[in-house]
């Protein structure tokens, strides 16, 4: 796998997302700016200006004709991608976290923090995917997280839920039209923060990522954890790859968090588990500090993971990746490849 | 009986990821359905994100496929 190293950024990376063509990527820091590049060269295309601080989050919407972001300047601002200018900021009490669009694009939620004097909340606002159009001041929903805040949060298939990460670790799943809490559980170890929160494609279900050590993989439907993949550093974030049936994970701890220097090797690498049968499988080195967010590209051709030390690392896959297959896997491969040529037989007979 | 003992734990192995693997299937063949028929009754697209980039190509390029022509 050859990387291409995208340096632009000036301090640690926050939030890396492609666009569904798998062609963009847009990249979040704390310095500042937001930067968009092209996937299969690692190019610069632009960066939008106007956050006054730290910006933790970014999304795209579905057509990539906007972007959304989040910033510890307590805004959100959305963003024409093709000219970079500010189309629209929302104020809040606080910083956001955490912004999603929904899978058409029409609704954007929010994360904000916790403070003294405010809880943290999930706003939801009204989206119109159009940069000439005027956008509401009004929030269409506030969730109020009076029991723990809020760290992640995204939308479910058909935008039914709003499914939530905590601080102390339990996963929620509200209504996303009526807010109201429908389930919360205790799915990670009791006080390890959820990290990240991403989708699988369909939005079925999702991956988390904590402190806890473990990325889990659960139902938008029941939060019933399917998968739980167990590594040996606390995580940061989790991404589900399309394609292939595998789940990579970013974490490691911050040099001034460990003693010795032994302790540090190996733990700043992206870690590749099978999803089905939760084995580590693979590691790729190349950060020299924690990695603070993963993402798969869409189309499945590759990965790119943003450190602590301020780089993006974009890797395209190469043949031995997509040719990589469980013996059981390729027996049912087999398998459904000489049925399909039977029925072929069938028909030219 | 070395050699055995290790064939046998492979099997039980092998065993376990094709339990794994058909019980993914499953669950995945189950939901694909359930969704399809939940987006039919709200009316929502399959692939939400594809007619979202059809209906901008079309926009973008309405006389597409004249141009194809030439």
């Amino acid at each position: 796998m050859r990387p291409i190293l995208l340096a632009g950024h000036e301090r640690a990376l926050t939030q890396i997302k492609y666009n569904p063509d798998g062609d963009l990527i847009f990249s979040t820091a704390k310095d500042q700016q937001i930067c968009v590049w092209f996937a299969h060269n690692g190019e610069r295309l632009g960066t939008y200006h106007g956050h006054q601080g730290a910006i933790w989050t970014v999304d795209v919407d579905p057509t990539s004709t906007i972007i959304a972001s989040g910033s510890a300047d307590n805004t959100i601002r959305l963003w024409d991608i093709k000219t970079g200018k500010c189309l629209k900021t929302w104020d809040f009490p606080t910083a956001v976290k955490r912004v999603e669009f929904n899978e058409d694009g029409t609704k954007l939620l929010g994360v904000t923090e916790k403070r003294m004097g405010h809880l943290g909340t999930i706003v939801v606002l009204d989206i119109k995917v159009d940069v000439e159009a005027e956008q509401s001041d009004e929030k269409a929903l506030t969730i109020v997280c009076d029991e723990s805040k809020a760290t992640v949060a995204g939308w479910s298939y058909c935008s039914k839920y709003i499914i939530a990460g905590h601080e102390d670790g339990s996963v929620s799943q509200y209504d996303a039209k009526t807010g109201d809490l429908l389930m919360n559980f205790p799915i990670h170890e009791l006080n390890m923060a959820i990290t990240d929160l991403q989708w699988s494609q369909d939005r079925t279900y999702f991956i988390t990522a904590s402190k806890d050590k473990t990325a889990k993989l659960i139902t938008a439907k029941d939060l019933e954890v399917l998968k739980t993949y167990v590594s040996d550093t606390s995580l940061n974030s989790a991404t589900i790859t399309p394609k292939k049936d595998f789940v990579i994970l970013g974490g490691g701890q911050a040099a001034m968090d460990v003693t010795r220097t032994s302790a540090r090797q190996g733990k700043f690498e992206a870690r590749f588990y099978h999803k089905i049968f939760e084995d580590e499988i693979g590691r790729v080195r190349g950060h020299f500090g924690p990695l603070n967010t993963v993402a798969a590209d869409p189309t499945g051709k590759g990965y790119a993971s943003g450190g602590e030390d301020g780089y993006v690392r974009v890797h395209q896959f190469d043949k031995g990746y997509f040719d990589f297959m469980y013996e059981v896997e390729r027996e049912r491969q087999n398998r459904l490849a000489a049925q399909q040529q039977q029925q072929q037989q069938q028909i030219t007979a | 009986e070395d050699a055995e003992r290790i064939n046998s734990a492979d099997v039980a192995v092998v065993e376990e990821r094709r339990r794994l693997l058909e019980e993914w299937l499953a669950w995945r063949a189950a939901m694909e359905e359930e969704l399809a028929e939940e987006r039919e009754i709200l009316g929502l697209p399959s692939d939400p994100v594809a007619e979202l980039l059809n209906a901008k190509t079309a926009q973008l390029a309405p006389d597409g496929e004249e141009k194809i022509i030439e």
